[in-house]
């Protein structure tokens, strides 16, 4: 491709602007059609007009998400005039929601602040002449200073703690988190400090403190914190006192990781690496809390990756009864292992998932609810249950589970001695003379009686064909990406023995790759027939699903004919069309039944969640 | 030094000082990771006269993550486990903090014992017998004290003759004569114990139980 590129570039030098756009759009386009004659297309073309399947969304990176938290906290920090990491504090405290957060600290600053660990619990007494300012001032030294007489470590550094920090948060609240005012060397004490954690008390040791004014070592701090994020994935890291409900804001965290000057490596217990990898952790954490925070919002599940994808439209519980919010994160493969682009291994895919579920990466064209009803059928084995119900019946007795075995309807139980009637399942004492002719129902009944366990029965087999169907394609997928392995190598070694080029190799990639994904959707296709009402769309769906799975089992067909080389050429041909075909009929599937839901032209013969009552004459079981 | 070394060796040096909380860590063995604690009951509780060890394992990243302690003698409490001594409490979980010393987290064990947390069980047969009947619950508690903790009593921990008889019963915290009744139809007394524990037989529950139940039980 890259070649043909060239050439054609060249060639247009000697032509005006206006030709050379028009031809090098010429030449990507038809180059598209020789590549990727597949369904890719509507992720390389987002010119193209979206189609009725697919939900508008766009993907974030860590960064991109990291800008919009900045955002979030400079609004707060205008609004409330407080500094950043405050304000970063208490939307994390809100869940970041900042229309509660503004309502509530408007209503009660210092409740708000408390909740969010900014400041400490004021006495009850102390007035609040200035609402804003008293976190920053009243806050750290009055209260602390009440708090400082029951620590054991408070009494070495009451006074060097207080008359240094005070000054500053006093005079300028706006900037208390920023300037490094918790790093506060022990200058000459009255009495050596020991750090109440690890009993250490160098002269030099460098100690720091939140608001509280408790005291510890910079080398337990950085412990502490690096445990707290990496072995608990904790963002909201508490004071190490005992009972102390403050949280460590950003910049002390940051202050802690990264000491200025930088720390004697020996006296260190935890290497700069570790701290490096703490604090991107620690980043990650907080995005990943923003996200799960917003519900437009949702990380890539995929191990390893740190992309969000922003998707308003699948967002709201009534959107997913319209739409099937599959999307993809912009990813592939697992970050940190070897892998190309066009591999077809688990390495190399693409992430896709579905916004509205976990249930499962795609389960277009079937709506998250009812794709999630049918996978709890099938795992429940509610099946069994279904089994025992039409063949057998419990003793009027003791309950065991009896199964006939006789014709005969005078039943004795074989735990409990109990004799009764099959038919009424009354006891048979009080069938009298009438034995072996149960004649306690009228006809009626008994005819009813008979109904209701043929009803049993068939409703076993009729989900027993969606089943079998259903998992059918998914292995058949996973068996056709097994076959696909050993024919690549086959070809590539091909396209060393003969005459054939590389490109002419490639074809059977794309359609595996094709027949895979209508299977996929074939399967969900099972899952949704099964719960359709009765009706006239329910058999269009049905002729679209049969059309679907024929070309599809055709293209299947034709992958695994044998690979000669003086037949490659016409099997290419071959293959390609019916991939381009099998291609149109996924769409047709796919857009028609999103067109379906978007009408609301579904009915289904159960209950489900979002959707109207279905009708009785509707109702199966 | 290490931190948590030199941390360690301090808390057990302090320890060995301080002569009036009446708290001993030794070491297991040579590793002084892996310690025994042992306190005295509280007094005015049923376990006042016992001793309590606790086996003591310090994590590799303390005191910033919590110790790991769980009780060597069985005690009778609803937030320690009867069966494996694991304990219920919130600073050995989420509320630690490194201030914390294996000291203070003794002394905490100590005060557990003073003031059960029926709502939170770590035991839930221990916590329904404490519900149902404290007076049964702190019987119970005290014969264990005498049995496991070497707690005063008018007989010995281990009496061997006729007592071992009376123990199972006093242990499971049930009535002599419940049990003897039932054993009378015909059961064995050690399932008749399992069962009229499991099904919380003691105090006002009696009344609610009807025999029908416990036989039913019983022939499970």
């Amino acid at each position: 491709m890259s070649s043909d590129y060239e050439f054609s570039d060249d060639d247009n030098e000697f032509f005006d602007d206006e030709d050379m756009f028009d031809a090098t759009q010429d030449d990507g386009s038809s180059d598209e059609m020789d590549m990727d004659a597949d369904g890719d297309d509507f992720k390389i073309t987002p010119k193209n007009k979206r189609k009725s399947y697919e939900i508008e969304y766009h993907s974030l990176s860590q960064s991109e998400v990291e800008k919009q938290m900045r955002e979030e906290v400079n609004y707060i920090c205008n609004i409330l005039g407080v500094e950043p990491s405050t304000a970063s504090l208490l939307l994390r405290s809100m869940s970041w929601n900042r229309e509660r957060l503004i309502e509530k600290y408007m209503d009660n600053p210092s409740t708000v602040l408390t909740a969010a660990g900014i400041t400490l619990p004021e006495p009850p007494s102390s007035p609040l002449q200035n609402p804003i300012r008293t976190h920053a001032a009243s806050g750290s030294s009055s209260s602390s200073t009440v708090r400082r007489t029951t620590r054991s470590a408070s009494k070495l550094l009451g006074l060097g703690s207080s008359s240094k920090s005070s000054p500053t948060t006093r005079t300028s609240p706006i900037v208390q988190h920023t300037t490094p005012k918790y790093t506060k060397f022990t200058t000459k004490p009255d009495e050596p400090f020991v750090c109440p954690i690890c009993f250490d008390d160098a002269p030099n040791l460098v100690t720091l403190s939140l608001d509280c004014g408790q005291t510890f070592c910079i080398n337990c701090w950085n412990m502490y914190i690096v445990s707290k994020i990496r072995d608990e994935g904790e963002i909201a890291i508490r004071c190490m006192a005992e009972g102390c409900q403050l949280i460590a804001p950003d910049p002390f965290i940051h202050d802690v990781l990264f000491p200025t000057p930088p720390a004697d490596a020996s006296a260190m217990s935890v290497n700069p690496q570790d701290n490096a990898q703490a604090w991107s952790r620690f980043q990650e954490l907080l995005a990943r809390h923003f996200v799960g925070s917003k519900k437009d919002l949702k990380y890539c599940p995929y191990p390893g990756c740190t992309n969000t994808v922003s998707c308003p439209a699948g967002a709201s519980k009534f959107s997913l009864t319209t739409v099937v919010p599959t999307v993809f994160c912009g990813a592939r493969g697992i970050p940190g292992q070897e892998n190309s682009d066009s591999s077809l291994g688990l390495g190399g895919r693409e992430h896709k998932f579905c916004f509205g579920c976990a249930v499962e990466d795609d389960h277009r064209p079937v709506v998250c609810s009812v794709a999630k009803m049918w996978l709890r059928k099938c795992r429940d084995d509610s099946e069994t249950a279904n089994w025992i119900k039409s063949n057998t019946k419990e003793c009027s007795n003791c309950q065991s589970t009896i199964e006939k075995n006789g014709g005969c309807n005078h039943m004795t139980c074989k735990k409990c001695k109990h004799e009764f009637c099959w038919v009424c399942m009354g006891p048979w004492s009080e069938h009298g003379t009438a034995w072996y002719t149960c004649n306690r129902y009228d006809e009626k009944a008994g005819v009813e009686a008979r109904d209701a366990q043929s009803r049993s029965r068939a409703s076993l087999e009729r989900y027993l064909h969606y089943y079998n169907r259903w998992a059918n394609h998914e292995q058949s997928a996973k068996l056709s990406r097994d076959l696909y392995a050993k024919t690549e190598k086959k070809m590539e070694d091909m396209q060393i023995t003969s005459s054939l080029t590389w490109i002419e190799v490639q074809f059977m990639k794309k359609a595996v790759e094709e027949v895979e994904k209508c299977r996929m959707t074939l399967k969900w296709t099972y899952a949704m027939a099964y719960y359709l009402a009765r009706g006239n769309e329910k058999d269009l769906f049905e002729d679209n699903q049969r059309d679907l799975e024929k070309a599809v089992e055709d293209l299947s067909e034709l992958l695994e004919s044998p690979i000669e080389a003086e037949v490659i050429p016409s099997l290419r041909q071959k293959v390609t069309d019916k991939a381009v075909y099998v291609q149109k009929r996924n769409e047709i599937v796919l857009e028609d039944t999103a067109n379906g839901f978007l009408e609301g032209r579904w009915r289904w013969n159960v209950t489900v969640e979002g959707f109207d009552e279905p009708d009785k004459s509707e109702l199966v079981l | 030094m290490d931190a948590r070394l030199r941390r360690v060796n301090k808390e057990i040096a302090d320890c060995k000082n301080d002569k009036t909380s009446n708290i001993q860590i030794d070491l297991v063995d040579e590793s002084p990771f892996h310690l025994k604690g042992s306190f005295p009951g509280p007094e005015g509780t049923p376990y006042e006269g016992g001793r309590f060890e606790v086996d003591i394992v310090i994590p590799e990243s303390y005191p910033f993550q919590p110790v790991k302690m769980k009780f060597i003698t069985k005690v009778y409490h609803p937030n320690i486990s009867s069966a494996s001594g694991a304990i219920c409490l919130d600073i050995l979980k989420d509320a630690w903090s490194p201030v914390l010393t294996l000291k203070s987290t003794l002394i905490s064990l100590q005060s557990l014992l003073c003031s059960p947390e029926p709502n939170d069980p770590q035991d839930a047969e221990v916590a329904k017998h404490y519900t149902t009947s404290k007076a049964s619950f702190e019987e119970t508690a005290r014969y264990w004290t005498q049995v496991y903790a070497g707690g005063p009593g008018q007989r010995k921990g281990k009496n061997p003759s006729k007592g071992s008889v009376h123990d199972d019963i006093a242990i499971a915290g049930l009535e002599r004569v419940h049990v003897e009744r039932f054993e009378n139809l015909g059961f064995d007394r050690n399932k008749v114990i399992d069962v009229l524990r499991r099904l919380n037989y003691r105090g006002s529950n009696v009344a609610q139980i009807t025999d029908d139940r416990v036989v039913e039980e019983l022939l499970k």
